[in-house]
Formats: structure tokens, sequence, C-alpha cells
């Protein structure tokens, strides 16, 4: 289990950044983003792989965005790019699950911090090699989505630097390292799979409350 | 009842505030000056620190926003708190920070799908934030980001937890803070727009809070921009007073 804060990153996918590109000159907004758009996972997400997940009546269909998470070994505070990876001692597969929210400027607690939002696979040791890999998220064992963090805005190594130029990333604290903008959707009754090279697999499935 | 967390002795402790907060009783029955103890921040590992922003009528007027529905409700980690008396960086061009006094309800039980009349009975304890803003570093993606809100040290957050019990009514309570003995905030907790009760029924009716869990409940109005060297106190009736500093960042 995690002991330390759990954070995200949103607006890391070059392509979303391009399509968003004439958003962000308008309100809300006004302006691009300059540092990392950062969000907090809160303990309550937390799931291990082949968990059931429940949705509430209220929601029908969720966002899954299957990503990385690192885990640090030592504090990142003010680390320079090319000592990021220092600092990183596990990784991860973690599908990032939400309620679809098309608007960036509040923050999105309710929609990300719902009970077993957040299903992680096994940790295993870091290799830089899987930020190059493709993760793939397979609904009802229909490939459905696949992607590879080569699309991130700020790669790994750069989100560390650049949130630590800011706070401190604790060790034991998780960093997901970017979600990608075309993240397909699941609701009740279906299995989601992610897998990546070099990690181990992560399996759910989402059902309603009180059908255990 | 108060309890405090602190290190001593190369260890984190929790204790009692006995004879009239001016000593504390360790666990293995030590009593122990409070002149002795370095505060730490009266929290649980691990556990989820909400927040909420424009959340007292009279700030939202202040600052020029209309009260939201929903409520502005964003996260902080651990590495954003600090004890009491304990210090802040206050970034070189940081001209526009400032401090804001808050109300934190610390939950006591697990608390999901509970109703507003029953919440209170969620609640553990209470106890005191200063929630620093740097409106520098505002930026419109999730507002207000934490780049602004999540900075190491800069959520001051005690001295202690006083016990539920002894806090019979949250929602008239008197929050003050002072500048170099300046009064800059000076409200009341009954002119919150979703009360603790409230947002406890709120966040639970999506989640489960767990004990430890915190809520800051937002600050009232009154915005004053501080200087490094500044002694900073935020003060809530029938709590305490939570003393701050800040200090200049090092020059890199």
């Amino acid at each position: 289990m995690i002991a330390g804060n759990i954070y995200g990153v949103v607006l890391n996918d070059r392509p979303q950044l391009a399509q968003m590109a004439g958003d962000f000159a308008m309100p809300p907004y006004k302006a691009p983003p300059e540092a990392p758009v950062l969000y907090i996972k809160t303990r309550n997400c937390l799931a291990s792989s082949d968990s059931d997940i429940v949705l509430d009546a209220d929601l029908s269909r969720v966002e899954i965005a299957a990503t990385l998470g690192l885990l640090l070994g030592r504090a990142a505070t003010k680390i320079a790019r090319a000592d990021a990876f220092d600092c990183v001692a596990g990784a991860c597969l973690a599908l990032d699950i939400s309620e679809p929210e098309s608007s960036y400027y509040r923050p999105t607690v309710r929609q990300r911090c719902r009970d077993g939002f957040l299903p992680l696979g096994q940790f295993g040791a870091f290799d830089p090699e899987i930020l190059n890999a493709s993760i793939g998220t397979a609904v009802n064992s229909t490939a459905t989505h696949a992607w590879s963090p080569e699309r991130l805005a700020r790669d790994a190594a750069t989100l560390i630097a650049d949130i630590s130029s800011f706070m401190t990333l604790a060790a034991g604290d998780l960093l997901l390292i970017g979600l990608p903008h075309d993240a397909p959707r699941a609701g009740l009754g279906d299995t989601v799979h992610v897998a990546c090279a070099g990690l181990s697999p992560l399996a759910v499935r989402f059902r309603p409350a009180g059908a255990a | 009842m108060k309890r405090a967390r602190i290190a001593y002795q190369g260890s984190a402790a929790w204790a009692d505030l006995v004879d009239d907060d001016k000593a504390l009783r360790l666990g293995n029955g030590e009593i122990i000056s409070t002149s002795k103890a370095q505060w730490l921040p009266p929290v649980t590992p691990g556990a989820s620190i909400f927040a909420l922003g424009l959340n007292y009528a009279d700030h939202v007027k202040e600052l020029g926003f209309k009260a939201k529905e929903p409520p502005l409700i964003f996260l902080k980690g651990m590495n954003a708190l600090v004890g009491h008396r304990g210090t802040t960086i206050r970034p070189a061009d940081a001209n526009q920070m400032h401090p804001e006094c808050e109300l934190v309800a610390i939950i006591g039980k697990p608390a999901r799908h509970v109703g507003a009349d029953k919440a209170l009975e969620h609640v553990g304890g209470y106890t005191i934030a200063c929630d620093y803003a740097i409106r520098e570093y505002l930026e419109n993606y999730y507002r207000p980001n934490l780049r602004v809100k999540n900075r190491d040290a800069t959520t001051p957050l005690g001295p202690w937890i006083v016990d539920a019990a002894d806090i019979p009514d949250p929602q008239n309570l008197r929050l003050r803070a002072l500048v170099n003995g300046k009064e800059v905030q000076n409200g009341s907790t009954r002119d919150m727009v979703l009360d603790v009760a409230g947002l406890i029924a709120y966040l639970s009716q999506t989640m489960t809070l767990l004990p430890g869990d915190m809520i800051l409940t937002g600050t009232p109005q009154g915005v004053h921009f501080c200087a490094a060297g500044d002694e900073v106190i935020c003060e809530i009736e029938g709590i305490g007073r939570l003393v701050n500093r800040l200090v200049a960042e090092i020059a890199p």
C-alpha cells in the first residue's frame, strides 16, 4: 500500500494540448498552463488488481485512463531533470478512473476520488524502458485503447524536475505521469484489463453497489 | 481534551495537554513542559486533506466571485503541513502571499452516505490551519492549483486537536488572523456557505471519509499581503492560537 501522497497530472498529452490550444486563450483559462496541472488521489481511491470497483447509481459510464505510476524512493526537491530518476524506486500500472469532466478550470475532487477509483498493479523495479512501451487497455477482452508515454508533453524526468521546483515529491509518494485525452469509458459489468511490457498487468470489474 | 503531536527525544508522539496547556503528558505517563516539545502538525500520516475555497460569503464577495455551487474543494498533500511555531518560506517573488485562518474538522469515524443531521457525530475533533495563498502563482487550471496550495510547509496546522465534545457548536466560533500583532481577519464560522456538517454530508455522498481525514473549511474576508519575517497568528475561539513565521527563500 502507498504510504505517501498520490499525485497525477492532466494536460500532459501532446495531442490534447494541440487540440485545446484555441481553448487555452479563451475564458475561463485565458492563458496556456505554465506549471504542471496536478491533482491528488486520496487514500480511499486505492484498490488492488482483481478488485471489483463499485459504481454508485448516479454514475453510468466512467473514464478509464491507464497510466504509469512512479514510486519515489527518495525525496525530490528542486531536482535537476538529469537526476530525476535517481529518486524513482519502483513503478506500476495504474487505472485512473474518473467521472468524465471536460472542464479543467476547477479541481475535480468529486469526479476523481471515489472509493476504488485508483486500482494499481503490482510494483516492480523502475526501468526507464517502460516509458517507451505501449500501455494497452481492453474492455471485456476487446482491445480498446493503446498509448505510449512517448506522447507526454513533459516526459517523466521533466515532470519530476518541474514539480520538484515548487513542492517536494517525498519518498513513498506515487506520481501518475499523465493521462491520455482519448481514454476509453466503461460501465457496470465491464471487465477492464491493462497491460504494458515490463510491468505486472492489472484487471478490475465494475459492479453496482450492494451486489458483491 | 486536547491532543498534540510532537517530536520528543527522537520520536514523533501524540501527547495530551495538561496543566492549563503548559505541559504535555506522553503515552508512557511522562509529563514535559510544552517548551521542551517541538510541535508537529497534528495529523495522521496518510490522511486525506480536503480544503475549501470560497466558503465564506464575505470572502467570496471580497474576491469578486459569485458563490459557487457546487462547493470548491481541493486537496493537499502531507508535504504542505507544518506544525505550530514552525516557519514557512515566502518565495522572493511572492508579493501577494496572504494568510487564511481556517477551522479544520478531523474525521473521527468512517463516514459514507452520512446525512447532515448525523454528520457531526463523525467528527473527532477540531484544529486550526493557516492556508497561505500566493496569488501570483494562481493559474486557471484546477484553480487553486497545487503550485499555490501545496508548496512545502505552507499550511501551518495546530497547535493541537480539541475533542469534538468540547466544541458543541462549531458554527459559532470567532476566528482571527494577526500579522505582527495587527488584526487582518476577523470572522465567524457562522458565515460558512456550507457548514461542517454539510461538507461531511457532501463529501460522503461519493467517497468514504476515514478517521484522521481533515477538512479545512475555508476562510473569511481579509486579504493582507505578508513579508518575510512576519509573525502570523491564526486563532479560533475555544481551540487555540497557531503561530507561524514567514522566512525568506534561500537564494539559489
